[in-house]
């Protein structure tokens, strides 16, 4: 199983660049998802470790080889489309075969190599099919299977998951988890999901703009953010963002003022460099972590929108008198029906503050 | 820079895959077409022949059978074409909808002109048009004509068989294409416009038409095309001459002749086939300036 | 495998078969106009065909009567037929000229669709506006160029030089081109990442996969080059080389041409288009709505 090492990889077509200098280095057998919002560059980053697209300038190792300019089927990887791209004119049987064919496997080897996999993949009774006449999850499972066949060092997903509905959904993201237990091989995969980023991860890369925003364990990701655009990706509902100008720093605190909550004041812990008084700073709060009235912290009082009831949990889309709108996760399962306002608090420990920048003060 | 084999590659291999036509084409298409602009200029019998000038252009102006048969193509372009698309048109939407019965047979019938060989259809209206064929009689006996009509020694007649050919030997084809073209249309875009109200004819200007734009305005270039080179018809319905008296030679024919039936002019009839080049052109403009005309408005 | 070509419209049926609503007579009336036009239209394009065959069975006499049942001059029509002309050698020319040329048209002609289309660079883009601009040129222009080419190359009758100017078409090209749009490009990455080689993606996966593309360019290729006239006409001049097209056509322009004889001959002439146009019917549909988005 292989590394996969990106060095101030670069990507552009004509004077548009759309990968900035991406650096990365992917462990063996780690399972590697990159995520961001369409048009980040994370198709195209997987595209280039796939050989798919070239790659303008930097470098590319696979298993510690420069793999620049070798060919894709040489590169060790295996790819799993978003449309899984089977070949519509052949079974199930030939589609997991055919890159063997083409690689000069003898015939029984062959058969041997996609009986396994189908056995992996509980394929078995559809492998004289054609893909016509399986469903999307069935679909899918052979493109995994056709990469399987090929036993890589490095799997690619694109996307995989993205054409399939709710429910099949999870079950082939579990299913990709089991796969990567099993196999232990190297996996990198594309999503624009943050749940998909977040259940299958080991390390989870954001992008934006053609550019790594951070590197990370996707808790770590969730609970430190290194600034505001991870911040707001990673978690559902969104952090809540607020903007708020500091008042008074010093002595490993900084006070800051929301400006669109009734003044509401904040004293938050700070380890690094404070900003200076006066400037403008965001602070983030998960609706999660917003507490009860009366539980220290800054409190804000606000006009409920919206509340939607999912069973153990309820949302409140929630307006400051500012306009500005507020999600909090509430515990408890419903409120009063008629309840129109609510007051929250913020507790210090779980607000992030980010400098006008973007950037995590910690 | 070693980064650019795989893109210098796969640049290579996107000329290796047109190499093969742009070969022949250049052999077989553009070297006559600059060889005949050339001879264009050249003025003279058989292969001696030499610069002249705009001789040929002053030729043409005073030529009275080019006329003639720049007039005919040109009737022929100008009734034909139209009536041709109107018709392909108005059996592609009947035939796409969807709760109409036999739909695979009428389409199927309708197509069925434009795979028939050539020489089928010319011999089997040229025995249909006699004087004493079959529309004649049939005309005769529901009394729409006296006596009958003298479909190909009348001048005025035998445009009309060349006509009735085309559009009978063509329609079914570019029905073909609007049908293929209403296809892609999504279906929920008409459920939307009828359950807004809107009525029938309104959905077909308004819906269809602007949608198989694009479609109609190739149908329509490639028929301009077809009818301004037309040859096959004229020369089997009227054994090579376009009679009654030049009433149906066309400009394609008159190239013909000049070549290879009267002494070879070759300069004079490359001249005759730049102006079928310079016609095409400008009519494939005009129908370009339409098509984008209407969508700006 | 198991397209049918009209499975879209075919499941769409149902669902739609709930117009005409209650109490219109309108809307009666104009399905019964609907069907009127369309029956007059398939009755005026299959005419002429019943009319042919038979007439293929009457005498000539009969037919400029203008009988219209089946006759007995069936076996005289073939007998006179197949002693006036050299009919084997005649089709066999027919079929070689355009069984060759749709082969090599479809070959050529595809690779360059799908090359202009799948690799594209500014280059190429200019050249394919170019082609589509000398799409207007008229064959007129270039036949007497032509000509004369091939009389210096010495192929003046011979069906290199009837098949060679009409294998790379830009009609063809265009259509391939526009049907490759709707390849899926994630096929080609796949076949890459297979180990394909370009050809191979291109013989593969491209050719399977669009066979109902093939199938309509193939009736239409067919078709043109069964028909083809005027060029035929001037590069081929002894009769034992001739096509079924030119030899029939001859055998109309007779001062008094045997109908009964002729049209014995337009049906075997008709019917190689008939068949290739019914073998491949079922993917035409489709093969055109591919290249018409």
């Amino acid at each position: 199983m292989s590394s996969v090492t990106l060095k101030g990889v670069r990507k552009s077509y004509g004077s548009l660049e759309v990968i900035k200098g991406v650096d990365l280095e992917i462990e063996s057998k780690a399972f590697v998802v990159f995520v961001g919002p369409s048009g980040c560059g994370k198709s195209t980053l997987l595209r280039m470790i796939a050989g798919l697209e070239h790659i303008t300038a930097g470098e590319l190792e696979i298993g510690g080889r420069q793999m620049n300019d070798v060919d894709p089927s040489k590169r060790g990887i295996a790819m799993v489309f978003q449309s899984y791209a089977l070949y519509p004119h052949m079974t199930v049987r030939e589609n997991m075969g055919f890159a063997l064919r083409f690689a000069g496997v003898a015939k029984e080897q062959i058969a041997r190599q996609v009986d396994e996999a189908a056995r992996i993949l509980a394929l078995e009774p559809l492998l004289d099919r054609v893909p016509k006449e399986l469903s999307g999850g069935q679909r899918q499972r052979v493109a995994i299977g056709r990469a399987i066949v090929r036993k890589p060092e490095v799997f690619l997903f694109d996307e995989p998951l993205s054409n399939l509905d709710a429910e099949l959904r999870v079950h082939m993201r579990i299913e990709i988890a089991r796969l990567h237990k099993e196999l232990k091989t190297t996996m990198v995969y594309v999503t624009h999901d943050q749940v998909e980023a977040m259940t299958l991860a080991d390390t989870i890369v954001v992008l934006r703009d053609g550019v790594i925003e951070q590197v990370g364990k996707p808790l770590e990701l969730y609970e430190d953010p290194a600034n505001l655009f991870v911040a707001g990706f990673i978690g559902s509902p969104k952090m809540n963002l607020m903007a708020g100008v500091v008042t008074a720093s010093g002595n490993g605190t900084v006070t800051v003022e929301l400006i669109h909550q009734g003044k509401a004041r904040l004293a938050l812990p700070l380890t690094g460099a404070a900003p200076a008084v006066g400037s403008a700073v965001t602070i983030g709060v998960r609706p999660e972590h917003f507490g009860p009235a009366g539980a220290g912290g800054a409190e804000m009082s606000l006009n409920i929108d919206v509340a939607e009831h999912l069973g153990a949990t309820s949302y409140i889309y929630a307006n400051t008198r500012s306009g500005e709108q507020i999600i909090i996760e509430h515990e408890q399962s419903r409120l009063q029906g008629d309840q129109e306002s609510i007051t929250v608090s913020i507790d210090p420990a779980r607000a992030y503050l980010f400098d006008d920048k973007g950037q995590r003060l910690r | 820079m070693a980064q650019a084999r795989l893109a210098r590659r796969e640049h290579l291999t996107g000329w290796a895959f047109i190499a093969p036509a742009l070969i022949l084409l250049g052999l077989f298409m553009i070297y006559p077409i600059i060889w005949s602009l050339w001879m264009s200029f050249q003025v003279g019998k058989g292969m001696n022949f030499s610069f002249g000038g705009l001789a040929n252009i002053e030729r043409l102006t005073k030529d009275p059978v080019f006329l003639r048969a720049l007039g005919n193509t040109f009737t022929f372009f100008i009734i034909q074409v139209p009536i041709m698309i109107t018709l392909a048109l108005l059996f592609a939407v009947a035939l796409n909808d969807s709760t109409l019965r036999f739909r695979g047979l009428f389409r199927t019938a309708i197509f069925l002109p434009c795979v028939t060989s050539l020489i089928a259809y010319s011999t089997i209206f040229k025995s249909m048009f006699a004087t004493d064929g079959v529309v004649n009689q049939a005309l005769m006996a529901v009394h729409i004509i006296g006596s009958p009509i003298g479909w190909f020694t009348d001048p005025f007649w035998a445009k009309v068989v060349i006509i009735i050919a085309i559009t009978w030997r063509w329609t079914g084809y570019n029905m073909i294409f609007y049908l293929a073209a209403l296809q892609n249309i999504d279906r929920s875009i008409y459920e939307a416009a009828r359950i807004d109200g809107v009525p029938a004819w309104a959905r077909f200007r308004y819906l269809t038409i602007p949608m198989l734009k694009p479609v109609i305005l190739f149908t329509t270039v490639i028929s301009t095309i077809g009818t301004l080179q037309l040859f096959d018809e004229v020369y089997n319905f009227t054994a090579g001459n376009g009679g009654p008296s030049d009433s149906t030679l066309t400009l394609s024919l008159y190239i013909y002749n000049l070549t290879f039936k009267f002494m070879p002019s070759f300069g004079y009839s490359a001249t005759v086939s730049w102006v079928i080049v310079v016609l095409v052109a400008i009519l494939s403009f005009i129908q370009f300036l339409i098509a984008r005309d209407r969508r700006t408005s | 495998m198991n397209v049918a070509p009209m499975t879209a419209a075919a499941t769409a049926r149902p669902i739609a078969r709930r117009t005409v609503a209650p109490g219109k007579a309108w809307a009666l009336a104009r399905r019964a106009l609907v069907y009127l036009l369309l029956s007059i239209a398939a009755f005026v394009s299959v005419f002429p065909f019943v009319w042919m065959m038979i007439g293929a069975t009457n005498s000539s006499a009969d037919i400029i009567k203008g009988k219209a049942s089946i006759g007995t001059a069936l076996i005289t029509n073939a007998t006179t037929f197949f002693t006036q002309i050299d009919a084997i050698r005649i089709f066999w020319n027919s079929a070689v000229i355009a069984g060759v040329a749709t082969v090599l048209t479809l070959v050529v002609s595809s690779l360059a669709g799908y090359g202009f289309e799948m690799f594209r660079s500014r280059v190429r883009e200019r050249i394919f506006a170019l082609l589509l601009l000398m799409l207007s040129i008229p064959f007129a222009a270039m036949m007497v160029p032509l000509f004369v080419m091939f009389a210096q190359a010495r192929l003046v009758n011979t069906f290199a030089a009837v098949i060679l100017p009409t294998v790379a078409s830009i009609f063809i090209i265009f259509y391939f081109r526009q049907a490759t749009k709707a390849f899926p490009s994630e096929l080609r990455d796949a076949a890459k990442i297979d180990g394909l080689k370009e050809w191979q993606i291109f013989f593969y996966v491209y050719m399977p996969v669009m066979r109902s593309t093939y199938a309509a360019a193939t009736i239409i290729v067919f078709m043109t080059n069964w028909n083809n006239y005027l060029w035929p006409l001037i590069i081929l001049q002894t009769a034992e080389n001739k096509t079924i097209t030119l030899i029939i056509s001859a055998l109309t322009s007779a001062y008094t041409p045997d109908y009964g004889m002729i049209l014995f001959g337009t049906v075997l002439a008709t019917l190689p288009t008939l068949i290739i146009f019914f073998l491949l019917q079922r993917r035409f549909v489709e093969g055109m709505l591919g290249a018409v988005k």
